[in-house]
């Protein structure tokens, strides 16, 4: 299939995740994009996958802390200044879980978009606005260019007889990581001022035309919005 | 008649001290291959950014002087207009690709100066068939070799038909074979459609005999320019490291001691469970330097892993004794703290004292506040280089620690090397000079892995 309608198939069905009002419709939908996600092969998809769920179980385990709303009281804790006591409550709990299935489906939409789709193929059938997109084909690339890194820099440690242990150990490694992809996006930027990006007058490859499961992949996106806003 | 030319260019980048070229002048005739030696920093790649509109428009900073290239003024025609005319190759492909697959790689620069569309595809296949990559047309970039990603950077760059080719160190990632044949297909391409070509190398020898004219520069200012003939007497009598095979170099005095690490029998494969090596025995002795040389893809980098422990062997045996340090191709893994003596301290439970020794070791003295990404590329390779030292290995393993580094600075690298007879130290490069200047003993991994003693 063709990029963008299957760029739009993935946004409709975030957008129906979002736009739902039942914790079992967006959990149903989480399931179905976790599956999409889950035929990725195993060595591209972890960090999407890991990266989507662990967001939401944290999403999950937070909420009820910050929140204050009533129903039955699971749970009482210490009273700090400015949140006010600590409870866990069913409404809290049943609003959590919600709120991380939501996170969950929009997150492996992401996910299934990054893994499943031709970038440059979207980039180029973009008829327009086309630096943004592919601005965000390269945003895209930024997970598994980052993952690289973040292995090259554990390996350059260990060459020097330091293992990285525990959560601390790795958070430091955030901000060489960071630092290394600004660094990286400037000499990528050079590269393309050197190749003529963003001359007027630009061209691009011819585009094979559409198939039959093109329209109905759009045709299925915008259901997925309209089923997600008025009966999900 | 002059294609491009230079007329008293100096440049100096924004918040640095010191001109990076000063009063360059320089013609460039069609069909000539020019070829820019000099030291780390000396100005080379400033002088090619000069030509590609880079500099002064990408990078700010103190411009004078005049660039024309085919007629237009650099001062008022920035890089994207210039793109076409002229085309660059950077020395790391992999900071240079855009696309996913090779075709749309390719096929990048032609539609941003807009080539008919229907001309787009055939010319990007062209442009591969050129460099003998036409069946990487469906590839990903991720899945390509180095060298298979350098035809392809390069494919990009001769499918422009540029009047004026830019190459900086395009062959800095390449086996000798392979890097010849870059260059010598580079050349021949080029020659055939009378475009010049400026070409920068850390490695001079080979491009020494496929160029024209030679432009040496120090400091910013060029002291030399002329033909090759009388280039290579000049190099001779001026910069004698340029034009050394190493041999005249190196002292092997080193006795061999014992035993710091044996490989019995190491096999290792990665995901894809194809053997990189297979069944590798090697004997690396305290007071040896062994170079580990053979083409792109044999598994050298594997093989030094094995010995350094980042590595388990998945048949065989790998046994160390003391401790072991590895060097990284890449000089941008080790910049995780803010400051050098920090980050070079990592490695000695942060030992400040240690630190600063090894730092004033490889020339960094006086460096210890600087931020490791503050430094030059030059210094990084020392930096790192200290990260590794700094425990006083009793096994160092470099992998290709000349990537980049000039001529004078490698024979300087092997002298240190060569200073310590108390450690093992297994060299893997492709610089054929570099490992005459610093070896015992050569262990060549050929393309069937198997491991050849000389």
């Amino acid at each position: 299939m063709r990029p963008a309608p299957a760029a739009a198939l993935f946004f409709g069905l975030a957008a129906a995740a979002l736009l739902a009002r039942h914790t079992l419709s967006v959990a149903v939908l989480a399931a179905l994009l976790l599956g999409v996600c889950i035929r990725a092969p195993v060595s591209r998809r972890w960090p999407y996958v890991i990266g989507a769920l662990v967001s939401a179980a944290a999403l999950f385990v937070l909420t009820p802390f910050v929140e204050r709303l009533p129903g039955t009281v699971f749970w009482t804790g210490p009273t700090i200044p400015v949140v006010g006591t600590l409870d866990v409550t069913s409404t809290e709990l049943s609003g959590a879980l919600f709120n991380a299935c939501r996170l969950a489906a929009v997150s492996l939409a992401f996910a299934a978009y990054a893994l499943w789709l031709d970038h440059d193929r979207l980039v180029q059938s973009a008829g327009f606005a086309r630096r943004s997109v592919l601005a965000v084909a390269l945003a895209t690339r930024l997970v598994p260019a980052l993952e690289r890194d973040a292995a090259g820099l554990i390996e350059a440690l260990r060459g020097r007889g330091v293992e990285p242990e525990g959560l601390r150990g790795r958070a430091r490694l955030l901000s060489p990581l960071l630092a290394g992809s600004l660094e990286r996006s400037l000499n990528l930027a050079e590269a393309m001022e050197a190749r003529g990006f963003g001359r007027a007058g630009a061209t691009r490859l011819p585009q094979p035309s559409w198939g039959v499961r093109e329209p109905l992949a759009l045709a299925a996106a915008v259901v997925a919005v309209v089923v997600g806003a008025l009966w999900l | 008649m002059a294609l491009a030319g230079a007329e008293s260019l100096s440049f100096t980048y924004a918040g640095a001290a010191a001109p990076a070229l000063r009063d360059v002048s320089a013609c460039l005739a069609p069909g000539q291959v020019t070829l820019v030696l000099g030291r780390s920093g000396s100005g080379k790649s400033t002088l090619l950014r000069a030509f590609a509109g880079l500099v002064p428009h990408f990078h700010g900073g103190r411009f004078s002087g005049r660039v024309d290239i085919a007629g237009l003024d650099t001062r008022r025609h920035g890089p994207a207009r210039l793109a076409g005319t002229v085309a660059t190759l950077f020395q790391d492909p992999e900071d240079q690709v855009v696309f996913t697959r090779v075709l749309n790689e390719v096929a990048f620069g032609l539609e941003n100066v807009g080539t008919p569309p229907a001309k787009i595809e055939a010319r990007a296949l062209d442009a591969l068939a050129s460099v003998g990559a036409e069946h990487l047309a469906g590839r990903l970039v991720t899945e390509l070799s180095g060298g298979e990603l350098q035809r392809v950077c390069l494919a990009a760059t001769l499918a422009l038909e540029p009047q004026l080719l830019l190459l900086d160190e395009p062959t800095s990632q390449l086996d000798l074979d392979a890097a010849e044949a870059l260059l010598e297909l580079t050349v021949r391409l080029t020659r055939d459609r009378g475009t010049a070509v400026v070409l920068s190398e850390q490695r001079p020898a080979l491009p020494l005999d496929l160029c024209d004219r030679v432009l040496f520069l120090e400091d910013g200012r060029l002291t030399f320019d002329g033909p090759v003939g009388q280039a290579r007497a000049w190099l001779e009598e001026h910069q004698p490291s340029f034009v050394s095979d190493g041999g005249d170099v190196a002292v092997h005095l080193h006795h061999s001691g014992e035993v710091t690490c044996r490989l019995a029998g190491a096999s290792y494969a990665y995901d894809d469970h194809v053997l990189v090596v297979d069944d590798a025995s090697l004997e690396l002795r305290r007071g040896e330097i062994v170079a580990l040389v053979g083409p792109n893809g044999s598994g050298k980098t594997t093989l030094a892993k094995l010995a350094a422990g980042l590595l388990e062997p998945l048949s065989g045996r790998v046994e160390r004794t003391g401790r072991a340090t590895y060097l990284s191709q890449d000089p941008g893994r080790y910049v995780l703290r803010e400051r050098a003596d920090e980050e070079v301290a990592v490695g000695v439970d942060g030992d400040l004292a240690v630190a600063s020794g090894a730092l004033a070791t490889v020339g960094l003295a006086g460096y210890e506040a600087r931020h490791p990404r503050d430094l030059s590329s030059g210094e990084r390779e020392r930096l790192a280089l200290a990260a590794v030292l700094a425990p006083e290995p009793d096994l160092l393993v470099l992998d290709e620690p000349t990537r980049g580094v000039d001529p004078e600075r490698k024979f300087d690298l092997a002298a240190l090397l060569r200073a310590n007879a108390d450690r093992a130290t297994l060299v893997v490069t492709h610089d054929r000079v570099f490992a005459n200047a610093v070896a015992d003993r050569f262990v060549s991994l050929a393309p069937d892995q198997e491991l050849v003693h000389a």
